[in-house]
Parts: structure tokens; sequence; C-alpha cells
């Protein structure tokens, strides 16, 4: 019979050894340790400590004066929507406040808009960044209904519920008596400058409608150079959010005086929004934000104070490391 | 069987004697009408059987002549009435499958006239243009795609991502088509390239098989023809080694008698050769000139899948030759030791009967996987409640007060005046916006990690290669990899599985005098049991032979002529030497001859007598021929050829075997061996003596864990036998219906399921002598007391079922150092048992008048009724016992054992509960004497009824249904019949291995896919729940707060990686600890790691994240960044949180993992690596049409500032706190038990490296040597009949008779037929999944 040439021919099908198949890999195996938890904690409180009072000094270093104002600049009570709607009103309100430290310079003016859904989602989508940066798609505005087109038909540059809806409230400062210039250059992200809005495309057609959502734009200047524009089309992540209105390149001193006067021409009454101005410092870290630095004092204070909860209880009821009777068939033999 | 021939046979209307005479009908220009039952070949005549072929079509196409369509009418008819009959038998539906689906449909349409016509004929033409090409594949070119995404949606999860990717195709999405669309086309990709890889492949072997050369007979030549041109009728040449291209009806061959031999290791796994004989009338067709004059014409049965069953008749000149499955050739099988034969082709290509055998495994999903869909339901509802609140929310919001949204009527999702529109409008636009919810990658990453767990670790691992035998494991499905780390309940066949199925011949009883010294490895267990010591070291020496561990010196050498009773010694050696179906291969000396044997057992007994001086050497189709020594005078050796008249073969329900034979001298005797039951209710009256030694020593030697076989002869008067051949010869010779003419001839009608009908042989099997009994020991297989011990310290219940008598199985059972440690002396055992007194009595009575007067139903249904009530009075107080142990403090533990005719009562749905719950209160259940059919019923038990999870594992073709009933079928692989290995999901080759199997990869498995699936859950959770409180900062609008490609990449690039590594890399213990404390295995069990508590702690800490990554990015960029004042916008802060997620979600699951391998650092940092990669690159290029820049140059804008690095410090390490804390406190205070053991073995180095080397290498002990020596021996490999109920195709029988649905061996016979193997390792057997192994 062929079958002893048959198994002597036979090749070995053993498995040929690798780490791999026999799962050997090198591996290091971290066992998470009593003493590696006190230990990670402390170490976490002892990083993270520093750095929020780090944190938290940068922010309390921020001189910031935040002034409401649409309720004040508005004559009644009860018609404030008609108010604001009329164009032939006056809008002017003037108002006042102490600077309470000394603000180095550059001190940046923000307005603060609340309730303000700016992204919600018709209204993030409703923009069309091809017109915005290339001359020839000046018709692609598909995306901005229902702001894309004029009434005849005519492409709107800029285009879309964003742009249609530019805050237009304006801010004059003066400091006894003496305006402040508010520098309004370099107030947008230089990407947006340089990528995002052309030099070479002019506001067209812009506001021509029966419904102005808000300012207008000069047609002469190119949308590269208008950095209000930029700034509001970055859309918020919030309903609350500040914006960049300019910058003021003198020192404030402490209990100087100053006069704002403001042109209230934004509708933020019809959805009871909250209008604000905001005068304010930054450091390295920005504005006044002091969020950061309490989550890192927070993160590492818990830190410790659990460390040292665990510490005491590894002093005073330890477990013995890899004690068998921890082991559920020695602990309840009876169960099984 | 009979039930469904039955049925078919009354459709046709038309009595079986008459189906010959109706095939010698004149022809009608070789147009013939053929009853359906059978079909008709011309040999030799290609036209005949075309024009055959197509002749329904050629009458439709023709439509003249009523006579023509009047046979088509009865054709249909026929067709029609069978069909019903069809419909009656599922089990025969599903075994044609297709074609009987296409009959059927065919049928359900009812069309009459012509069209039905046409579309019979079109199917035929479907059926039979095929010729002999075969096709294994899925698909082809042009199906693959509509079929392949098919099969793809399928699955609910990818279904619900093209749902999803149309519905965000519509205005109502908030994000880009590309965030569904990518991920799901990216899976898809990944699933159609791995299913076309593995068509292709399967293809690329039909291919080649299709393509391989047989030599066909065309004009008196043998030319060489490709398979698939082969068509019926055709007759070929197959050569020495070569492989049958179709099913071949025998002619003849060049060996003289016209036998040749075949091997069927790619039908069923056995190796033995078994032996096919030609029709004598065409012994000499075997030159071209003569077998071109050959024509004849076969009418046999449809093709069928039935393996071992076939009749036909062959008609030359009106000579009708009966056909048998001995003169049919079946394709995948190969011709051994003979030059060439010629045969006639059948039944080709898909008709083939191991084509008809072909049929998917059926698929097993594990229970983690079941539980998967529940939670994926759950995260449904989750979805839809989310959904729900967003939606109710911007009902709520929408207003036209906010003048800058411009809310009008333009879009009907922002029309303030229709809030409910805008509700549900909303609702369709949050689930596009929340579907990462659903983990699309998890699928296909669990399958992608468990098919490398199976075909790396599974199939590579050293540890549970076996070197004697030379086989790996092989894991045959990778869905039940985890499934293994659960297993509560194995059920464990004996022979084979935990015994060697190393057949030994140990001891005789002749003529009520027991001789054999020898102590059985169980006696030695047993006395170390009771204390006394055994010098174990004499039975070694006395092992001379393979399967010969016998020695008695009052029988060797002639020895026995002087014990009392000689002639029963002599007719004892004779039945040994001549009752058997075994080929004697090689010299013909006694030291250099082979046996081969369908079962060990046989090769043991025939290797016995010729120990004791009767040596069988040689075998022709009608003779056996026997060198007795000693049998005249002492010392005279002579030649006897005996002529063989009559084998009744074994079979598992008449479990004896009887040859017929004729002396030189004339003298006729009838040797019979088999079972014990079996043989006493033949034996002729008188000698009650004898009867009852003999049966004391059965028990003895029962006791002893010994296999025992009755030995009984009979003279036989010639007209006696002449008349009873005759009966037999005709009924053989039944064209149809063979088994119901077998039945007539006996007139014997039996009721109750488990006994077969009687047969011909019955009515001469009858009144035998009895000469003795034989005893063969099957040893334990290595390492298997230590492995139960593991197992059960493993929290695994080990349950034996075993054909074996009730004493063998306890004795195995038995703990002690030898035996299996299952039971031991400490436990209460309740035996439940069929074999008391009083209900022999009962038996006895119902036996005796059953064969006086034939009319013993009654009795049998009044025995039924009493053993019912008897097994229920006995389960209570078994049960009512076991109640009371429970209560106890220090109970004993519970065993129960209980036999296979008790147990046929106790599965009775009445009292199945009972069973069920006494028998899960024991530690340790053994069930004997069970058929195949008993063992899955058992199986399917537990399963279904306790829940539990259960594997089975067996060796034999009496172990498949219970493999296939498991959740987890295991095979022994390497040492016997492929067909358990082939039904199993799981092929080992040791018992022992069951440990590495269970405990080492099973429990990893479970681990892993836990750790995976949790992993992914818990990072959509997080990843959508940002998204989700967004929403509620936006008016509920539905506004997404990442970027498209963020969101389509986070699971499929970002994420993907690091889970797949955890997935085959985390290794919480090592192996060897794994094995050391078994224990371990129990959280497996109880499912420690997927319980809903798991889940939820999941879900809490992805809220809490989901909430520090959101609030603490948004809070803090509320302000002004940097000292330029400028300040975010939206995709500034959506790429910070984005970028959080990201980190975060990678670090916990740096977190999770118990062992880092560079790989987990390589994956983990690339991750976040490509993250940023990605990011610079996206938002850094100004794509010039895209429509929306929302990201250009955000990155760089965001990295300029100090308050990037701040937060991304910050908001992870925020993240993560609660779960480190969690993970520190659970650690110290509730630890797991592997956590223990890792802390106990924390500074030990993992040294199973080097104890893995000296696997294979290292020093054998001498026992070792010895059995791999006896390994290394040829033949006897297989067991196709073994004496416990080891026949293959009969369980689907006993399962029909039972009126129970067992499903259909899936043996998988045609994937391996088509496997191609090189003829220098034609031996190897083969599997289908690798094929490259060869």
């Amino acid at each position: 019979m062929s079958s002893d040439d048959g198994s002597s021919k036979k090749v070995s099908r053993k498995p040929r050894y690798s780490r791999f198949t026999q799962q050997e890999l090198p591996a290091c195996k971290p066992i998470l340790t009593p003493a590696l938890v006190i230990g990670i904690l402390m170490c976490l409180g002892i990083i993270s400590i520093p750095i929020g009072l780090l944190a938290l000094s940068a922010s309390k270093n921020v001189v910031e004066v935040v002034d409401r104002y649409d309720d004040v600049c508005i004559p009644s009570t009860d018609q404030k929507v008609g108010f604001i709607k009329d164009p032939a009103t006056n809008k002017t309100c003037i108002r006042t406040f102490t600077i309470p430290k000394k603000m180095r310079k550059p001190v940046y003016v923000y307005y603060q808009l609340d309730n303000f859904y700016q992204n919600h989602r018709r209204y993030v989508k409703s923009r069309s960044d091809r017109q915005l940066w290339n001359p020839k798609a000046e018709s692609s505005t598909t995306v901005c209904d229902p702001e894309g087109q004029t009434g005849d038909g005519k492409p709107i540059v800029p285009c879309g519920l964003i742009a249609w809806s530019l805050f237009n409230d304006t801010y004059m400062l003066s400091k006894n008596d003496a305006a402040l210039q508010i520098n309004k250059k370099d107030i947008a992200w230089r990407s947006d400058r340089t990528h995002k809005f052309s030099s070479n495309i002019y506001p067209k057609n812009f506001q021509n409608g029966t419904l102005i959502g808000g300012g207008k734009l000069d047609e002469s200047i190119p949308l590269s150079q208008q950095e209000d524009l930029m700034v509001w089309m970055r859309t918020s992540a919030l309903p609350t959010f500040r914006k960049l209105y300019g910058k003021i390149e003198t020192d404030l001193e402490a209990n100087e005086k100053i006069t704002v006067t403001i042109q209230n021409n934004y509708n933020t009454y019809s959805f009871n929004g909250k209008k604000k101005l905001v005068i304010s410092t930054a450091t390295w870290i920005g504005g006044k934000n002091d969020f950061i630095g309490k989550m890192y004092m927070a993160v590492g204070g818990t830190s410790i104070v659990l460390g040292v909860i665990f510490s005491l209880l590894y002093v005073f009821k330890p477990r013995p490391l890899g004690d068998p009777s921890y082991l559920s068939w020695n602990k309840s033999p009876t169960l099984d | 069987m009979a039930g469904w021939r039955g049925s078919r046979g009354g459709g046709d209307g038309t009595p079986s004697d008459d189906r010959i005479a109706s095939s010698q009908t004149v022809r009608l220009g070789k147009v013939q009408p053929q009853a359906p039952g059978h079909r008709t070949v011309f040999c030799n005549d290609r036209e005949a059987n075309s024009l055959a072929k197509y002749k329904i079509m050629g009458v439709v196409n023709l439509f003249m002549g009523k006579r023509k369509i009047r046979y088509i009418h009865s054709e249909v008819n026929h067709i029609e009435s069978q069909m019903i009959a069809w419909v009656h038998d599922i089990e025969v539906v599903a075994s044609w499958s297709g074609d009987s689906l296409q009959w059927l449909l065919l049928w359900i349409v009812g069309l009459k006239g012509a069209l039905r016509y046409h579309l019979l004929g079109f199917l035929l033409w479907l059926r039979t243009s095929e010729g002999n090409s075969v096709s294994t594949t899925k698909y082809d070119v042009f199906t693959f795609l509509p079929k392949g995404l098919f099969e793809q949606f399928r699955r609910v999860a990818n279904l619900y991502f093209l749902m999803i990717s149309i519905l965000s195709c519509t205005p109502v999405s908030p994000v880009s088509p590309i965030t569904n669309v990518l991920p799901l086309s990216l899976v898809l990709l990944v699933s159609l390239v791995k299913e076309a890889w593995e068509d292709w492949k399967r293809f690329q072997n039909d291919m080649s098989i299709n393509n391989s050369n047989v030599e066909v007979l065309q004009d008196w030549n043998w030319v060489p023809t490709p398979w698939k041109k082969l068509q019926v009728g055709d007759i070929i040449r197959v050569n020495q080694d070569g492989f049958f291209p179709a099913d071949l009806m025998f002619l003849a061959s060049t060996n003289p008698d016209g036998v040749c031999y075949v091997e069927t290791a790619n039908l069923d796994g056995e190796t033995n050769l078994k032996i096919r004989k030609a029709p004598e009338r065409t012994w000499d067709f075997v030159s071209p000139d003569k077998v071109s004059e050959f024509k004849g014409e076969v009418q046999c049965e449809q093709p069928n899948n039935s393996l071992y069953t076939f009749t036909g008749n062959l008609i030359i000149d009106k000579q009708i030759l009966p056909l048998s499955p001995n003169q049919l050739l079946l394709r995948g099988c190969s011709l051994r030791n003979t030059e060439y034969i010629v045969g006639a082709v059948i039944f080709t290509g898909h008709e083939t009967k191991v084509m008809m055998n072909s049929m998917k495994i059926p698929s097993k999903r594990s229970t983690l996987e079941k539980k998967l869909d529940k939670l994926i339901l759950a995260l449904f509802t989750v979805l839809f409640c989310m959904c729900l609140l967003g939606s109710i929310g911007s009902g709520v919001f929408i207003n036209s007060k906010y003048h800058y949204l411009r809310f009008d009527t333009s879009e009907a999702q922002f029309d303030p005046d229709h809030r409910f529109v805008v509700a549900i409008l909303t609702f369709f636009t949050l689930i596009t916006l929340y579907s990462p919810i659903i983990p699309i990658s998890l699928y296909v990453s669990v399958e992608m990690i468990k098919f490398i767990q199976s075909t790396q670790f599974i199939n590579n691992d050293l540890r549970m290669y076996h070197a004697e035998s030379n086989t790996p494991a092989l894991a045959r499905t990778s869905n039940l990899n985890e499934e293994l780390g659960q297993v509560e309940y194995i059920f464990s066949d004996k022979t084979g599985t935990l015994t060697r199925n190393l057949m030994e011949f140990f001891k005789c009883s002749i003529g009520g005098e027991v001789y054999g010294t020898g102590v059985s490895e169980t006696e030695i267990g047993a006395a170390q049991r009771t204390g006394v010591k055994v010098d174990a070291q004499k039975r070694s020496s006395a092992a001379s032979e393979r399967g010969f561990n016998f020695d008695d010196a009052r029988l060797m050498r002639g020895a026995w002529r002087n014990e009392p009773n000689p002639d029963c010694c002599k007719e004892f050696f004779r039945c040994l030497a001549i009752c058997h179906t075994v080929l004697p291969e090689g010299d013909e000396s006694p030291e250099r001859i082979r046996y081969q044997a369908a079962s060990p057992d046989e090769a043991a007994l025939v290797v016995a007598a010729k120990n004791f001086g009767f040596f069988f050497y040689r075998r022709t189709p009608t003779m056996i021929y026997v060198r007795e020594s000693h049998v005249d005078k002492m010392g005279k050796v002579q030649d006897v050829p005996y002529e063989i008249l009559n084998v009744l073969e074994f079979n598992s329900t008449r479990k004896r075997q009887s040859v017929v034979c004729r002396y030189p001298d004339g003298r006729l005797v009838l040797y019979c061996k088999g079972a014990d039951t079996v043989i006493y209710e033949r034996l002729v009256d008188g000698n009650p003596d004898l009867k009852r030694m003999s049966r004391e020593h059965l028990e003895q030697f029962g006791a002893s864990g010994l296999r025992t076989l009755c030995l009984a002869y009979k003279n036989l008067k010639p007209d006696v036998y002449e008349s009873w051949n005759e009966k037999y010869i005709h009924a053989k010779s039944a064209l149809r219906d063979r088994e119901k003419k077998l039945d007539e001839v006996s007139g014997h009608q039996y009721s109750q399921p488990n006994i077969k009908k009687f047969q011909v042989a019955e009515q001469i099997e009858k009144d035998l002598i009895l000469i003795g009994c034989t005893a063969i020991e099957d040893k334990l297989q290595e390492g298997v007391p230590a492995c139960i011990e593991t197992l059960s310290r493993a929290g695994i219940k080990i349950w034996v079922l075993t054909g074996d008598k009730m004493e063998t199985a306890i004795n195995i059972a038995y703990g002690s150092e030898v035996a299996c440690k299952l039971i031991n002396n400490g436990m209460k055992q309740f035996v439940i048992s069929s074999e008391t007194e009083a209900i022999r009595e009962v038996e006895d009575k119902a036996c005796h008048t059953s064969r006086r007067c034939f009319s013993h139903l009654g009795d049998q249904i009044e025995l039924a009724r009493y053993m019912k009530e008897l097994v229920k009075n006995e389960l209570k107080s078994c049960h009512e016992e076991a109640q009371k142990f429970l209560h106890m403090d220090s109970a004993p533990k519970l065993a129960l054992i209980i036999d296979g005719k008790c147990l046929m009562y106790a599965l009775d749905p009445s009292l199945r509960g009972m069973l069920l719950n006494f028998s899960l209160n024991c530690t340790a259940v053994v069930c004997c004497r069970v058929s195949p059919l008993q063992k899955a019923q058992v199986t399917s038990l537990v399963k279904k009824g306790a829940n539990k999870i259960t594997l089975s594992i067996g060796d034999g073709a009496n172990d498949v249904s219970m493999i296939q009933a498991a959740h987890v079928g295991v095979g022994i692989s390497g040492q016997e019949g492929m067909q358990a290995v082939m039904a199993s999901d799981f092929a080992i080759a040791q018992f022992r291995f069951l440990t590495d199997l269970l405990l080492v990869h099973g429990r990893w498995s479970y681990h892993r896919i836990c750790k995976v699936v949790t992993y992914f859950f818990y990072k959509n959770l997080t990843f959508t729940l940002t998204q989700f409180w967004f929403t509620f900062e936006t008016g509920f609008s539905g506004q997404r707060l990442y970027d498209d490609w963020f969101q389509s990449l986070y699971n499929v690039i970002f994420t993907a990686l690091p889970v797949i590594i955890i997935g085959l890399f985390d290794k919480d213990v090592s192996a060897n600890l794994s094995k050391k404390y078994p224990e371990l295995y129990k959280e497996g069990i109880r499912n420690a790691f997927f319980k809903w508590r798991v889940v939820a702690t999941w879900a809490f800490f992805a809220i809490y994240q989901s909430l520090v990554l959101y609030y603490f990015v948004v809070a803090s960029s509320k302000r002004a960044i940097n000292s330029s004042g400028k300040l975010f916008g939206l995709w500034d802060v959506s790429t910070m949180a984005f970028t959080c997620v990201i980190v975060t979600v990678n670090l916990r699951l740096l977190m999770m993992c118990n062992t880092l391998t560079r790989w987990h650092h390589i994956s983990v940092g690339g991750s976040i690596l490509f993250w940023f990669i990605f990011v610079f690159i996206y938002s850094g290029v100004a794509l010039p049409n895209k429509e929306q820049e929302n990201i250009y140059f955000v990155i760089y804008v965001l990295m300029s500032t100090i308050y990037f690095y701040l937060t991304l410090i910050l908001v992870p390490v925020a993240a993560l706190f609660c779960d480190f804390l969690y993970m520190g406190v659970q650690r110290w205070f509730f630890p797991y038990d592997y956590q223990i053991v890792q802390e106990i073995h924390r500074h030990e180095a993992d040294t199973s490296r080097i104890g893995l080397l000296e696997v294979g290498q290292s020093q054998l002990t001498p026992d070792e040597v010895r059995s791999y020596a006896i390994m290394q021996l040829p033949g006897e490999k297989s067991r196709h009949t073994g004496f416990a109920f080891d026949s293959p195709g009969y369980e689907s029988f006993f399962a029909s008779q039972a009126g129970v649905f067992v499903p259909q061996k899936a043996w998988d016979v045609a994937r391996r037929a088509s496997m191609r193997s090189k003829p220098k390792t034609p031996r190897t057997p083969r599997t289908p999944r690798t094929p490259q192994r060869n």
C-alpha cells in the first residue's frame, strides 16, 4: 500500500513559531496599583495647579468693561421694534463709564450679542465662500437662499443671510472730550483677509431689497478690506458671542471717563437679544477667561485631595497586592 | 427512509414491481417516457442521452402528435404528484434544495398548458446543460455586484447606513452625503473585496478541476478530455491514484475478479480502502475495442445526496443486472491499488452525490453577537429619543421673531406656521446628524479581528499542535471565538475523544472461561481508588503488537487444545478470523501484513486471531484464506480457504455482523458477532449456564472499562440456506424501495422508533450458539484527567454521552489518578437505568410475545408506558433528594448516570423539564447507551432549556448531530474519520487541547471582543453626544458641530486601528496563568464583561466625557483667545473639540489595555498623528471649487494660540479623570479575579515562551514514544462503523423515524471533493479552509 510512502512524505504541518502567532509580543503590563493611582493623582495635582494659577493670574490681569446698552438706548419700552425699524429716527445714544484699572494698549472694543443664533443651520449655510473668493463665481448664489439674488435676479455680493444681517451699530469713543481713534484694521484673522475674501470683489446689489437685515457695505472697497464683514461672517459657535469691533491704540488710565456715542441701529429687540459694548485688554491667554484656570485648579485640587484620601486609605486599610484571598473562588467557595 | 420512499411510491400511483417492465417498452424514436422516480442512461451513446435529456424541449417546440403530448402530460403529472410527496417531507425538499425549489416554483405557478411545458423544458435545459462542469462559486461577473451588495445589506447596520446615506442626499440633511456615504462605501468595499477574493479562489479551484483531463472513449480510442466536457453515458478510464470525475458505474478493472479499491477520504475523510466490484457481465470491458461494443442502458434512481445508497439496474441485451452502491464510484473518491478502471458516467456535475451533499454549513452566531444586536437596538432607541427630543425642541423654537433667520414659508423645514412639519423634518435631520451613534465599522472590525484570531492564533498555536499525528488545531469558523470563552457545559463523546480509540484485544471469555491476565487502566484507577497498589509495569511488557495486549499462556501457541473446551476455542478463533470486513495488505506473512479495517475494533480482533494461530492473510470477493495452526494436531499449519457466501454487514441498528461461509468440506456456517443485547436475543434455547457465565463475564469486562462483543455461530442446512439466499438476492436486486422489499421478505414491522425494521437477515440470524465474548480496551487519551479537572475547576460541567455500557462509562468517568476525574467517591450518585430486574421482566415478556406471534404491538405500548412511568418516578425521587441536598450546607456534589433507554423517556416533553432541573444541579452527568440523536437532544435540551452555552466534542460520525446542535462544536482531528471535523467549528487533535482552546483562546477572545464592542459603543456614543449637546444651542436646527469629513473619517480612520490592535493583542494574563488559574474562566461564564451593567458604566462615562469635551471647549473659547484680541468662530471651536475627542478617545483605549505592545503605541500615536496630518492638509489646501471653506486655515489659527495647547491638555485630562478614578477604585476595592492574578505574578516575566520552544523537541517518555510509533503506522486511522453506533448516515434516519428534524450533515463534502490534491501527498486529510496548506 502506498500509505507508507504517503506518511513519510507528508510535510510537517507544525505551525511555524513567531511571536505574533504565539501571541508573545513583547509588552509592558502596567498595573494600576494603589500606589500608582496615588502617584498619578499627586503628579496631576502638582502639574495642574501651577498651570491653573498661571492662567488665572493672566486672566486676572485683563481689564474688562462691559456695558449693556440695548435697554437704555431706546426711548419707550413698548415700541422697541417699531423704533428700531424706523430708519428716520435718531438712534444716537451716549453712554459713559469709568475705567477701573489702567488698560494698556492695545485696548480692544467688542460688541456682544445675546440670544442670537449665528449657529443656526439655516444661517450657517447661507453663504457662498466661492463667491467671496472667486470673481468668476459671482453668480453661485444658490446656497445663499433666501438672500441669493435681488428681486430682478441679479446676484448679491456678498450673498446670504449672514452678510445680509451684518451688525451695524457704531461706536464713537472719546476720552475727556477727545475722540479716541478706533482702529478697524487687523481685526479679522489674516487667513480671512488673504484667502477667503478677495481683493478683486466689490460688494454689489447688497442690501438693495425691501427687507434690510443690517449694515450696508461701501461698494468701492473690496471685500478683502471689509474687516467688519469678515468678523461677522466668521460665525460664532454659541448664541451668545462677542465680536471684535476695533482697537484703541492708546493706554487708558484708571478712573478715566470714557464716553461712547452709539448709533443703535441693529435690531435685537424683536427676539429680546441683548447688546453689550465691551472694552478689554488681552494677555497671552486672551481676554478675561477664568474658565481654563479654574478648571486646571479644580482638576489639580481634586487630584491632590483624592490623592491624600487614597494615601490615608492606603495607610490605614491597605489591600495587599496580589492577595489570593481576594480571588472570587477563594472568597466564597460554597457559592460554586 | 421507508417513510419518504413510501410516500413517493404512493405518489406515483404505480406499483414498484412494474418499474422494470415499463422501462422495457418500445422506444418512440428514442424519445422514451420515463417515470420520474428513476432515470435512464444510455451508456456509450451520446446522442441517445442528449435526446433523452432534451426530449421535453423537443416536444414543446414541435408541439405535434397527440401521443407525445400525452406523454408529457403524464410526465408533468408524475412530477406534480411526486412533488406533493416531496412537500410532505421537508427533509427531501431540503436535500433537493435548488432543484426542488425550481420544481416547486413551477408547480406553485400552476400554469396550465404550454407555458408550463416551456418552463419545464427551460428548467430541464438549465439543469442538463451544465454537463460535468462544477461551480462552487457564490457569484459570477454579473451577479457579483447585485448579489454581493444584497448580502451586505442584509446586515441591519449596513441597511441603516444606506438609508441614512439616502437621507443625507436630501435637503433635510445637515451634513453632506459624503459623511455617511464614505464610511458605508469603505465598509462595503472591504467586505466586497473579501468576498471577491474568496470567490475568486473558489473559481480558480473550480477551473482547475473542470479543466483537468480524463480519458474518454471516442472511436475506439481513449481520448483525454477535460472533466467539464464529460456527459452522462460516456465511457471513461480512470488510472491509479486518479480521481473519479463524476459518479461512475463501475464496468471493469484491471484487477482480477473485477474489483477495485477506492479511497473516500475526500468524501467522508476515511482513509481506509473500500472495495468496489463491477457486475460480472462487464468484467472484460477493459480494452477500448471491447468497451466500444458495449451498449447498455442504466436505469437508476434520480440524483440524490445519499452517499451510501444507490439502486439501479444495468440492462444489457434485455438482461437486467442489479446495481448497488458497490458498483458506484463516486466523484471525489480516488482509485487505489488498481492500474485503471473503466466506468460509465451516470451522474455529472452538480448531480453527483458529492455535489448534492454540498450545502452551506449552517452558520452559528455567537451569543455575544446576539447580545450585541440587542445593544444596537438599544442604541437605536437612544437615537430615537434624542431625535424626538430635538425635533420637539425645533418645533418649539421656530419663530419668525428671529428676523435674521428669515423663517418663512419658502422652505418647509423653516416654516414657523407649521410647527409639526418642522418637527418631523427636523427629526430626519437629526437622525442623519446623529447617525454615527450606530458604529458602522463595528461589524467589519469585529469580523476582521475574529478572522485574524482564528487563522493566525488558533490555527498556529504550537500548544495545540499534536506532533504525533502532525495535526495543528483548526478553526473552521471564525464566528465563535468568543463563544469559546463562555462555555458552561461540555458534552463529550467517550470513545476516541476521551479515549485514544486505540483498540487492543485485552481479554476474552470462551465457553464460560475467562482468559487474559492484564489489568486495565480503569482497573488500576479503581484499585487506586480503594487503596490497593497495582503493579502497572507488568502490562506494558505484554503489549507486543498494536491492537493486541493479551497475555495468557493457556491460549497462546496452541495451548488452547488442552483447555476444557477446545472446540469452542476453535470456533471462537475462526469466528474472529472469518467474520469481519477487514482487508489485508502487504506481504502475506504474519509479521508484515497490515489490516485495513473499517474500525479499529475489527482490526484488533483479526490481529488477535492471528496471534492465536488463525492467520487471515488473503481476501478475494468470494474467499477468505486463513492459515490455521495447531488445529488437527500441535504444530501443524495449513492454509484453509473459506468461501464467503454472504456478508450481512454491520450497522448501528443491527449492532451485529454476520458472515455465511462454506468450509472446504462443504459445511455451511454462519458466524455472527455483535453487541450482547442483540446476540442474546437470537441465541438458541438451552445451555443456560454458559449464557449466565458469559453474561457475568460481560458485566465484569464492562466494569473494567472494556468494550465487549459477543461471538456466536450456527451451522446451516443447505436447503434452508438456499431458500433464504434466494429471497435475499431477490430483495437485493429490487430497483426501488429495496429496503421496503427487504422488509416484506422478513415480514416484520416494528413500531418503536429505535428498533429498525428487521430485514431479511433476521430470518437467518436466529437460533445462534454462543461461543464467548471478547473484551477490547480503549485507552484514555493523554492528559485527559488533568484536562477534565482543569475544566471543572473553570466552572465547566462535563457531560459524557457515550454509546458504551453503563459500567464502562461509569468506570471511565470515575475519579482517580488514571481515569477521568469526573465522578469521585464524595459524590452522591443517582443511577437511572433500564437494566433493572423489573424492566427486564416486562421487556422479556414483550419480546417473547413479539417473537412468537408478531402481535407485539400492544405489549410494546405497554412497555413504553411502564418505562415512562418508571423513569418519571425515578426522576421525581432523584429530584426530591437532590433538593434536600441543595439546602444542606456541606452538600456532596451530585452525579447522574442515565442510560439511553431511560433517556428516551426522560426526554419526553412532559418529563423534560424535570430532567433538566435535576441534571443542572449535578456536577457530573453520564449518559450511556445513547444514540446520536439522543446526544443531540440532550445537547439542545441544555442549550435551549437552560439557556447555557454548550460545547460538544466528538470524533466520529455518531457525534455529528451533537456537534451541530451545540453552540460550539469541536471535532477531534488527526487520527479519525473526518466527519466530526467536517461538521465542527473547531478541530483539535487531542481532548486535552480543550484547555488551551477554551481557557486561553476562548477567554482571550471573549475579553478582547468584549473590550472591542464596549469601546466601539463608548467612542461612538461620546462622539455623537457632543453633537447632541450642541443641538440645544443651535435652536434645535440640527446644525452639525463637525466638518463633514471629520465626521465621516472618525469611525473609519481616526479611531479604527487601535481598537483592532486591542482586539488582537490585549492579554490580561499569560497563557500559562490562564491554565494555572482556570477559575478565571468563570468570568466568561458569568459574562462579567458584557453585562448590561458594564454597558451602562461605559454609557455613563461616555455621557460624562461628552459633556466635558463639549462644554469645556465651548466655555473656554467664548472670549478672545490670544493677545491679538481675536475670537474663534464655529469651525475653530469645532476643530478644537474634535481634536480633543480624538485624543481623549484614543487615550481611553490605552487606559483599558492590559498589555501595551509597540503596536498599541504605533496605532494610538498613529491615529492621533494622522488626524493632525489630515487636518493640516485638509485645512491648508484651498480647493478651488469647494463650496464652503469652513475649515480653511482653521488648524493654523488654532495652533497659533497658547489656548489650544492649554485646552488640549486640560480637556482630555478632565474627561478621563473620572474613568481613571473609576478604574483605580474598582481595582482597589472590587478587583476582578484576573487583576489579582496579574498582581500575584506582576514581577514574573512571561516564561511561557521558553516552555513552548521545547514542545515537540523535548525527550518523549517511553509511553509517548510508543504511542508516537503507533501513530506513524499506516492504516487503521479511521473508524467507520465502530461498535458504539458509529455509523454515518443513520442519525437522520433516527430523526425522521422519531419525527424530529435533524439538520443535514454539513460535511461540506463537495468543497472538499473539489479540492485539488497534489499527487505527492494524496493521503493528507484535506480541509477546505486552508487549501494553501497543501
